[in-house]
């Protein structure tokens, strides 16, 4: 099982042949990640590791079955590149970049709500489920490395946090059925409950791994959850940025979400928040696993 | 969010069709303007981007040409919640019949809406005395505000009569004005109905979105206040000449440099150092993947020449998208431009991934630099920093050259 993606997810990139988008498709591929077709307008005929590229998501995906696009393109250019995906019927999409404008980004999580698609991020590097698929840049040049297969489920509010809570994971013995990173940003399409309501429902998922950061409400609707029932397996949660409470309130240090508005929405609120929910609250990543406790129990 | 000032909000409601008073930036008490209000009563405004300025005594009505010139006299260089006052706004003074208000702010999934009957007084005020007198509603960003929702939302706040239509077009084409602007709060305090029965928006304040600054080009510039601390600014000043995604630089009162990646690892690795009781001396953001290490270079300099900065951690998540040997050219250039030694000030690096066999090459036997063999956690990296920072705070224990 795992979620959001396994061998059969057949994915295109908006956007293939920008150097990111370029470095990332190589290293899904070598992966063994399906990437079928890519996006670029003006580029159609060109290939980039292979990989046909089309002018529009409609040509891109026309003939074939796909299933998820990540999505390269520039902040500005984010929002028409994710409408076009959801107008082909994409049921996944990814978007990678950082900084889109709030009024984009409330549209195109509206937009997926409304036609039934998973929007990750903005600002994800990635999903992977080890040993079948990743899509973005999760894991970089040596996923192996970083992510085994295994039975615990990651969702991070940082991409690069995901990699830190692997090897730890990993140092314990445990391996990851999937991991996502859902993006820093104030507002994302899918929301911390709803990568919790997947892992719920998947067989190949024991236990979930989060990690949090200050502002938005993600962690108190996990809390929430956890409270009413809906979510009934195990979950550790680090969340981080505890140092912002010592300095004035409206301070960036950070993921734009990041930032204090609301008592409620600090680190220490959201600790207690979990902790009173039922969460296992862990206060380095050399706890996580400790929380968890033996592998395959 | 950045905040605008007066003048440039009224412009682009005015650019959107929406009614505002006549009006005009004078910089001295001379200036005017060949398109302004007439002479007769008019309202002189600090020009800074803040609220409240009535209360600070920074709002005043005249009624002829020397107490015009009196007023802009009096503001001009004054301060008005901390800012100086360099120009004044003048405009046409409105007859008011009723006085509205209206805001839209976005700050979650959706934009919202306030509006109220109970205009002109603060809207905190409005909140804590009687909020029954306040209508909130959600906006879906798909479909809108349509004059005819806006005319239901002003039905509940009480409003009635010929002027309901008027007022509801006007919210609903406020809304399309505070989503095209990228704004992340509009206020309109009052919306004012005067003796003739016309809608007239006279007090303005909006904030926008820093990330849409692309989309609002002529707003560049006019907007961003420099920091004041000279390290924070030249940051702030290479942020924005230079290529690349943002980078920012905050200081703070500790002794421990921290160069960490990410939103999430720099958090994670900030609470740690306070928590095995060391100080941070800042904190940073720098581009994550650019190949163009200007601002990264811009970021380490101001560290370095921080005077109260005792030590260095680059810490950054086990690299998936970005090359080490990249960050740490970057940090050798910094120093050798300097002519740093390094043997007093330590600096632990915990950079593994991409390029890291180069990295370690290019760090060589430098001294008093630490970087942590592969599969060392971020917390045995913040361990080492604030042990070693410690060693050098104490004259006891330095070690002699």
């Amino acid at each position: 099982m795992s979620i959001l993606i396994d061998r059969n997810t057949r994915a295109i990139v908006q956007g293939i042949t920008g150097a990111q988008a370029r470095f990332d498709t190589e290293w899904c591929l070598r992966y063994g990640t399906q990437i079928v077709a890519g996006v670029t307008p003006g580029r159609a005929g060109q290939t980039v590791h292979g990989i046909p590229v089309f002018d529009t998501v409609a040509r891109a995906v026309a003939g074939q079955r796909v299933n998820a696009s990540i999505v390269y393109v520039p902040a500005a250019a984010v929002k028409p590149a994710v409408l076009e995906a959801i107008e082909a019927g994409i049921a996944l999409i990814l978007v990678t970049a950082e900084y889109v404008p709030l009024h984009d980004i409330v549209h195109i999580t509206a937009a997926a709500r409304r036609a039934g698609a998973c929007l990750i991020g903005c600002n994800t590097n990635g999903v992977i489920s080890p040993g079948k698929s990743k899509l973005g840049g999760v894991g970089g040049i040596d996923p192996q490395e970083l992510f085994v297969p295994g039975r615990i489920g990651i969702c991070s509010r940082s991409g690069g946090m995901t990699a830190e809570i692997a090897l730890a994971l990993k140092a314990a013995g445990h391996g990851v059925s999937t991991s996502v990173a859902m993006g820093g940003d104030a507002v994302t399409g899918m929301r911390m409950v709803d990568y919790l309501r997947l892992f719920e429902q998947d067989e190949e998922t024991d236990a979930v791994v989060l990690f949090g950061e200050p502002g938005t409400a993600n962690e108190q609707e996990v809390a929430q959850a956890l409270h009413d029932g809906a979510i009934g397996k195990p979950v550790i949660a680090l969340i981080a940025g505890e140092f912002q409470e010592r300095y004035p309130p409206g301070m960036s240090f950070g993921h734009a979400a990041a930032m204090i508005m609301d008592q409620s929405q600090s680190a220490t609120a959201k600790r207690e928040q979990l902790r009173e929910a039922g969460a296992r609250v862990a206060s380095s990543l050399e706890e996580i696993p400790e929380l968890l406790g033996a592998p395959g129990r | 969010m950045i905040p605008l000032t007066e003048d440039l909000t009224k412009a682009w409601l005015r650019r959107m069709g929406l009614p505002v008073p006549r009006g005009y930036v004078a910089r001295s008490p001379g200036d005017t303007q060949a398109d302004g209000p007439p002479a007769g009563p008019l309202v002189v405004k600090a020009l800074v981007p803040t609220g409240r300025r009535g209360k600070a005594g920074a709002v005043v009505a005249t009624d002829d040409a020397a107490q015009l010139r009196a007023a802009t006299e009096r503001l001009l260089g004054a301060q008005v919640n901390g800012h100086r006052v360099r120009a004044v706004y003048i405009e046409e003074r409105i007859a008011i019949a009723a006085e509205y208000y209206v805001s839209f702010f976005l700050q979650s999934d959706q934009a919202e809406i306030l509006i109220s009957m109970r205009g002109g007084v603060d809207i905190e005020h409005i909140a804590r005395e009687e909020s029954g007198a306040l209508v909130r509603e959600r906006i879906d960003p798909l479909s809108g505000l349509s004059p005819w929702s806006a005319t239901e939302l002003w039905i509940r706040a009480g409003l009635e009569g010929p002027v309901l239509p008027r007022v509801a077009d006007a919210t609903s084409r406020l809304y399309e004005a505070f989503r095209d602007a990228d704004a992340l709060l509009l206020e309109i305090n009052p919306l004012v109905v005067d003796s003739d029965q016309r809608v007239c928006l006279v007090g303005a304040m909006m904030g926008i979105d820093d990330n849409a600054l692309f989309r609002h080009t002529d707003w560049l510039g006019r907007t961003t206040v420099l920091p004041g601390n000279p390290r924070e600014r030249a940051v702030a000043l290479a942020d924005r000449s230079l290529a690349g995604g943002p980078c920012q630089y905050i200081e703070l009162d500790g002794d421990i440099g921290l160069l960490v990646g990410g939103g999430g690892a720099g958090l994670y690795q900030h609470d740690l150092v306070l928590e095995l009781g060391g100080r941070p001396a800042n904190h940073c953001i720098t581009p994550p993947t650019s190949a163009d290490t200007g601002k990264l270079k811009a970021v380490l300099a101001a560290i370095f020449d921080n005077p109260a900065a005792k030590g260095l951690l680059i810490g950054f998540n086990f690299a998936q998208m970005a090359r080490a040997d990249i960050r740490i050219r970057a940090l050798i250039e910094v120093l050798d431009e300097r002519n740093m030694d390094t043997t007093d000030f330590p600096i632990v690096v915990r950079l593994f991934g991409a390029g890291e066999h180069a990295a370690r090459a290019m760090i060589g036997q430098r001294p008093n630099i630490h970087y942590l063999p592969r599969g060392a956690s971020l917390k045995d990296a913040v361990e080492l920093i604030v042990q070693l920072t410690a060693a050098q705070r104490s004259p006891a224990v330095r070690m002699n050259p």
